[in-house]
């Protein structure tokens, strides 16, 4: 796990890059790699490659990067894990490679160097890594199809840059911070920003599962390698009796963790009491791990009470043999750690605070690699999501196509009930967007609707930001061609938007924040293709059952009839009472369920509420 | 053999056209005719002088009524093949979409310089947001543009000017001592001075003179261009006491001009509003320094201040000062330097670079 970056002076007009906005920018991100950090220059001066790394596998100084291969032609620079690179290495050996490291970051060059653009069809894992052609003159860029890592891009029509940071781009002092109205916009929509746009104009996120080249016209544009829907839609047309279902979760998991593991370094877990951390741990134990040192966030308030996640997750641990940690958060920590939190924020979220805190435990028990159960509710029909919007398609989705029904009924409802219309502004969607899946999940997922924007930011920016995102559309969009069940519609919607724009990136900068690697394996593709052809028949429920049964030893029974009813949080009633008096400016309080983390969102995007520079957010 | 695709190009000015957006267009179309990349068709609206037809590329007779023009374009569209749509300015961007969409054809457009930096008509905005590629001729523009148009940035590219090769270094006494100005300190602009606009600067270096000559600078200020705003700009150097320090020598020949732009000191063009500049180029290319602001599409001509000198409007006359007080730099090394980044050759790869996005 590292921060990488680079410099491409493409345009035959423009100067070579600056060292020192190279070292700027590189070192923007030391807490992504604390443990090394290099830069490469092409003789011509006019590439320049950066890297700060976090050693994992191969500690050696043979594996630092940039990486040059053996004849000189390519240098790499690479952030994230290939799991499967011990085949690969083994097939490219047998092809007639010679490997000088026991790198993952090697394969990679020798890969390209045989298949080209190609490669990456040929990669399991996390990744996000640029390879500078030196006979080619060209760039080539990829990001691993979930978009676990980072790989943000910014071209000013003479250079090109890219680095795993957004904040890390903006140190570099070249590029300007007007705002994207479309990244403004989407964060309101979605309490994160949605991909390709950030929340600046001049830099785009390569998005998720895509390549580019970057030649000497600067770069092209980017194209899809992976397509989550594509591969749900094949499983869809062969799907399996729901008999064989359990079993092939068992497998199919048991077979990701096993790539998961691969370090050179301990791999510890981060645990609740929940199903999917409890089924890793016990399939950490079933591949081999002995000893697992688990770590759970705890909050002081809860110490105790029926809310306290602590003692399952004690249960858990012993069940599996593993070391418990448990790390007590208390109010007055978080407040302290607050600043630093949103400094850490890569972009405006409104969630990653759990992870932050989980991580700087993990950093303090001296741990640099962790197991998360992230994405076992988006694969598995976990979240709520997965009964309202199918339900919410066959209730309301007849009416909400009739056009301007649910603008009548809304703009009625809001002349005459307008207490209930500021209370549930949600309610009142139904009509207007339960017409698609796309409008329903945006109705399921939204922070604010679209038709609420005016009263929370500068109309002419929400106007042009919908314009520039066209949110309905790009929703949409992911869903082709159709997943071909109820479940697997929502699994991708939810994967490739709030998973991807939210819970991986909040794992990124919380994570990398404390130089901790996040390892995801319900987050992977090749587990995603094992059970394509089981998802469309799981049942509400059976999804959970089956992760539990996977360990040959299976969860206890209580975790899974607990992770029912869930567990409570204090960190919203944390962040209404900093919130709460804030002096955020920008049209007034909604009333609505979702309000804290709507206020909390204002302050996010305002630079926190413990700080007095707020962003400009205005008309350009 | 296969034919090369076919070029419609709608411009304002190209061939028998005057000013930099023709030259620009003439650069464009040769680059490509060059290598027979494309066949390319002109339709003007525009082409006052009687002389100056390339053989390789065909331009139609100009329209210079806005309907006659469009007629004209969809006929020509309608009778002739069309691969690839050239439009060169902003506000035809329209009509070009139009013809692009009957004829299944790329559209480029060409995008210069303030007509391009405000949001334009939402028609004209439409038809931006179709192209499949639009070019721009700096980086300033390129993020103007990029500010109202909801496009893939990967499809606009800079596709810089380029400086004509008559313009090189030589040595400029035999026309200083034509003009009267051997001894002084001889600085140059070059543009035209329009009175709606008002953005090139003549301004602010007529006010900067006194102060330079109070430091000890023989000053001439030699301004080359036409325009209607000349007679304002000579009342502020009488008002400024300088008026025989300032000469206003108006339009000039080629040859003219290539033998002005050697006997300068500095060619000095504090303007606001540059879609690129290349009057900075031209000089540059003849071996004399080039000073601007650091505003706009200036800062390409001059390369980020890697081939000239890029200032803040406060610091104007203490940069000239200082210039003047430098010793000159080698001329030939300039030009070169110049000829490096916007020569024809970069000019060209340029070019070629952006066509093979679409080809």
């Amino acid at each position: 796990m590292c921060g990488i970056n680079g410099i491409v002076a493409y345009h035959s007009a423009s100067s070579e890059p600056e060292e020192v906005e190279l070292l700027a920018t590189r070192d923007a991100m030391r807490a992504r790699g604390p443990d090394g950090s290099g830069a490469w220059w092409s003789p011509d001066r006019h590439c320049a490659l950066g890297h700060r790394r976090l050693s994992i596998i191969d500690l050696s100084d043979r594996a630092s990067q940039p990486m040059t291969s053996e004849d000189g032609r390519f240098v790499v620079v690479f952030n994230g894990e290939i799991y499967n690179y011990p085949q690969l290495r083994t097939e490219l050996e047998t092809e007639g490679a010679r490997f000088r490291t026991t790198s993952d970051t090697e394969v990679l060059l020798h890969l390209y160097a045989r298949h080209g653009a190609e490669m990456v069809h040929r990669l399991r894992g996390m990744f996000a890594f640029a390879i500078w052609d030196q006979v080619q003159h060209c760039l080539f860029l990829a990001r691993d199809p979930y978009g676990i890592k980072p790989l943000y891009t910014a071209n000013d029509g003479w250079t090109f840059r890219f680095a795993s940071q957004v904040k890390a781009l903006l140190a570099g002092r070249h590029l300007s911070r007007d705002p994207e109205p479309a990244g403004v916009v989407g964060f309101h929509l979605f309490g994160s920003v949605p991909e390709p746009f950030t929340l600046y104009r001049d830099i785009r996120s390569l998005p998720a599962g895509h390549t580019q080249f970057v030649d000497a016209a600067g770069p092209r544009e980017p194209k899809p390698f992976s397509n989550l829907s594509e591969l749900l839609a094949k499983g869809a047309a062969n799907a399996v009796p729901v008999a064989e279902i359990p079993e092939r979760v068992r497998a199919a998991v048991l077979d990701s963790i096993r790539a998961h593991l691969l370090a050179d370094v301990e791999v510890g877990i981060f645990l609740s009491a929940g199903v999917d951390s409890g089924a890793l741990l016990g399939c950490m134990r079933d591949a081999g791990q002995r000893g697992v040192r688990a770590i759970t966030l705890a909050f002081e308030e809860f110490r105790g009470t029926s809310e306290d996640e602590a003692p399952l997750a004690a249960r858990v641990c012993d069940h599996y043999g593993a070391r418990h940690i448990v790390r007590r958060l208390s109010q007055q920590e978080f407040v302290e750690d607050l600043p630093a939190i949103l400094d850490a924020m890569d972009q405006p979220s409104i969630d990653g605070v759990n992870t932050w805190f989980v991580s700087k435990a993990a950093k303090e028990a001296g741990l640099k690699v962790v197991i998360s159960g992230l994405g076992g509710d988006e694969l598995l029909g976990g979240y709520p999501s997965f009964a309202d919007v199918p339900r919410w398609r066959r209730r309301f989705g007849a009416l909400a196509v009739v056009p301007g029904l649910g603008l009548f009924a809304r703009t009625l409802i809001g002349r005459v009930a307008p207490a209930f219309s500021h209370a549930r502004p949600k309610a009142l969607g139904l009509l207007e967007h339960s017409g698609t899946w796309a409008g329903a999940y945006l109705l399921r997922r939204g922070l604010f609707l679209p038709n609420e924007l005016p009263e929370v930011m500068d109309p002419e920016i929400a106007r042009e930001g919908m314009r520039r995102l066209r949110p309905l559309r790009c929703l949409g969009a992911s869903l082709k061609p159709d997943p071909g069940s109820d479940l697997a519609r929502v699994c991708v919607l939810e994967s490739v938007h709030y998973m991807r724009n939210q819970l991986l990136r909040d794992a990124d900068w919380a994570g990398m924040a404390h130089s901790l690697e996040i390892r995801v394996p319900l987050v992977d593709f090749t587990l995603l293709g094992a059970l394509a052809s089981s998802i469309p028949a799981i049942t509400k429920g059976a999804g959970k059952a089956a992760l539990a049964a996977a360990p040959i030893t299976p969860l206890p029974n209580e975790v899974l009839t607990r992770a029912k009813s869930g567990f409570a949080v204090p960190t919203g009633a944390w962040i209404n009472s900093v919130v709460g008096d804030a002096p955020w400016s920008i049209g007034h309080k909604p009333e609505s369920k979702g309000n804290v983390s709507r206020r909390w969102s204002q302050a996010v995007l305002n630079g926190g509420p413990l700080t007095k520079r707020p962003l400009e957010v205005h008309a350009s | 053999m296969k034919p090369s695709p076919a070029m419609l190009a709608l411009v304002t000015d190209a061939y028998r056209g005057r000013g930099g957006i023709a030259q620009y267009n003439r650069d464009f179309f040769e680059a490509l005719s060059e290598e027979g990349l494309l066949s390319i068709t002109v339709l003007p609206r525009q082409a006052p002088d009687s002389s100056g037809m390339p053989e390789t590329i065909e331009q139609l007779q100009a329209r210079p009524g806005r309907i006659a023009y469009s007629v004209a374009a969809l006929r020509t569209a309608l009778f002739r093949t069309v691969d690839v749509v050239f439009c060169g300015h902003l506000f035809m961007a329209p009509l070009a979409a139009l013809i692009a969409r009957l004829k299944g054809a790329k559209l480029i457009i060409q995008a210069h310089g303030i007509e391009a930096w405000p949001r334009p008509s939402r028609i004209q905005r439409t038809a931006t947001e179709r192209a499949d590629l639009v070019l721009c001729v700096s980086r300033y523009t390129r993020a103007a543009v990029l500010s109202w148009a909801a496009i893939a940035p990967d499809r606009v590219l800079v596709v810089p000017n380029t400086v004509r090769e008559v313009f090189t270094p030589a040595d400029g006494s035999a026309q200083r001592a034509a003009l009267g100005v051997e001894g002084k300190r001889v600085l140059l602009t070059v543009g035209r001075m329009d009175s709606r606009e008002c953005y090139k600067g003549h301004d602010r270096v007529i006010a900067a003179i006194p102060h330079l000559v109070a430091k000890g600078h023989d000053i001439c200020y030699m301004v080359v261009g036409e325009g209607d705003d000349r007679a304002r700009l000579e009342a502020l150097a009488r008002d400024a006491g300088v008026s025989g320090r300032v000469r206003f020598l108006g339009a000039v020949g080629l040859q003219s001009l290539i033998e002005i732009y050697r006997a300068a000191d500095l060619f000095v063009m504090p303007s606001t509003g540059e879609g690129f500049g290349v009057t900075f180029l031209e000089a540059m290319a003849s071996g004399t320094p080039a000073l601007g602001l650091g505003v706009a599409g200036a800062r390409d001509a001059l390369a980020d201040g890697h081939l000239g000198t890029l200032v803040a409007e406060d610091d104007l006359q203490d940069a000239i000062a200082r210039l003047l007080a430098a010793p000159k730099p080698d001329s030939s090394t300039l030009a070169a330097a110049a000829r490096t980044r916007f020569g024809r050759e970069t000019f060209a790869a340029s070019v070629y670079a952006a066509l093979n996005r679409l080809m």
